[in-house]
């Protein structure tokens, strides 16, 4: 539970420093917060538990189709656009590690010339490179799916009462 | 009201919203539905072509006694979430009636003069939000120091170059290139227990987010062409930074794996 809260609280604090960097209202902040928490404590959840590990491509979606429900309906509190408030929750998600390594792999590959050490590093460019953009496509579809099946819902946050 | 404003004035002020809306980060279904609202409410019949430079829009009366057709180049500007609200707002205040057109047409003027968030304090959130990030991939407290000074250093290289007008692909080389020099540090110099995954984070603030996520939003809304471009964006810009964290271990010599 500890290490919930935790993963929670980073990926909020994440949130807000990079939703700071589009320029939102300022009410969105804690949106953007609530949501990121949310999301990642869910991730980790789904991929850590001793019921069904999930794989961290399926969980990085079904955290990020959630994030996009809760988004939708956290806009009409925060009166912005519901992308305003998702987008930044789902940032602290990003492969970092995969993204590393496949640059990394790929300058190794670059580097070395025999054939046997070529393709073992060629492998750790597609492996992570594979798995890096399936988990972002993943997740930014699953993001934006609830904002097409609330249309009415997602383009009525900004409208005044 | 409506009746008394020509199809050019209409037009002109409709166009020029759709190309504010785009350049500050909007998606096409947003767009078209903001633009479409208020051409309701106006009385005017519209129809868009939505190009990633351009916006061509006709604009016509029911009885087709008046029509207005023009062309206009999309608005560059930083990406704005509070201009983005602010503006969805402004259709909706027309179309419930809470302003008229010449009302809407002042308010539109003063909301293209918002100010950018002070960027110090971007500085400082941006750079925090990447040490917690470090965190995230189980990053220790140094990891995390090493990530925040790396972060506080490219993303203000990022902001001075930007000011500069320096082109956006470069600047995003050189940000990521002075973030990786300065996180190897901590692989060169073993400082902490994860100098790896401090290295790995440093220059994760310059992940180009919203156009992939917009291209995904055009996609799903069969906007192929916008959702393309955007894609194409977003693939350039993390090439320039990873060709700036590539650059960055080459010149620290890591020996990496």
């Amino acid at each position: 539970m500890n290490i919930l809260l935790q993963d929670g609280f980073f990926a909020a604090m994440a949130a807000v420093g990079f939703a700071s960097i589009s320029n939102p209202p300022r009410r969105a902040y804690p949106c953007c917060a609530i949501l990121a928490a949310v999301g990642h404590a869910l991730r980790y959840l789904l991929m850590n538990n001793h019921v069904v590990a999930v794989h961290i491509i399926l969980a990085s979606g079904i955290a990020a189709f959630a994030i996009g429900i809760l988004a939708v309906r956290l806009a009409l509190v925060a009166k912005c656009p519901a992308e305003t408030c998702f987008f930044p929750a789902l940032l602290p998600m990003i492969p970092g590690m995969y993204a590393y390594r496949t640059v990394e792999a790929f300058v190794l590959c670059l580097c070395h010339s025999d054939e046997s050490t070529f393709i073992h590093y060629l492998y750790h460019f597609a492996y992570n490179g594979f798995t890096c953009s399936i988990i972002i496509l993943g997740m930014v579809v699953g993001a934006n799916i609830p904002i097409f099946l609330m249309k009415r819902m997602s383009f009525m946050a900004t409208k005044m009462d | 009201m409506t009746t008394t404003k020509t199809c050019s004035e209409i037009g002109d002020f409709l166009s020029e919203y759709a190309t504010w809306l785009w350049g500050c980060g909007a998606t096409c279904i947003r767009l078209e539905k903001n633009v479409r609202r208020m051409a309701q409410t106006l009385g005017v019949e519209i129809d868009m072509g939505i190009m990633p430079t351009h916006i061509y829009a006709t604009v016509w009366r029911h009885d087709r006694s008046d029509c207005y057709t023009v062309v206009r180049a999309m608005h560059k500007s930083a990406i704005s979430f509070d201009v983005n609200t602010q503006l969805s707002k402004l259709s909706w205040d027309l179309a419930d009636g809470r302003c008229d057109f010449e009302q809407a047409r002042r308010m539109f003027e003063h909301i293209k003069q918002t100010p950018s968030a002070n960027p110090w304090l971007v500085l400082l959130l941006a750079s925090v939000a990447n040490a917690s990030f470090c965190r995230l991939f189980g990053g220790d407290a140094v990891a995390m120091l090493l990530v925040f000074v790396s972060t506080l250093c490219g993303f203000r290289v990022k902001q001075m170059m930007l000011a500069d007008k320096v082109d956006v692909r470069i600047v995003f080389a050189c940000s990521s290139f002075f973030s990786a020099v300065i996180s190897a540090g901590g692989h060169l110099f073993s400082w902490g227990s994860t100098p790896e995954i401090a290295l790995a984070s440093s220059v994760l603030y310059l992940i180009p987010g919203i156009p992939y996520i917009n291209s995904v939003s055009d996609m799903l809304d069969g906007h192929y062409i916008c959702a393309y471009s955007r894609l194409m964006d977003g693939i350039v810009l993390t090439a320039c930074l990873s060709l700036g964290l590539c650059c960055g271990l080459v010149v620290m010599s890591m020996k990496i794996i």
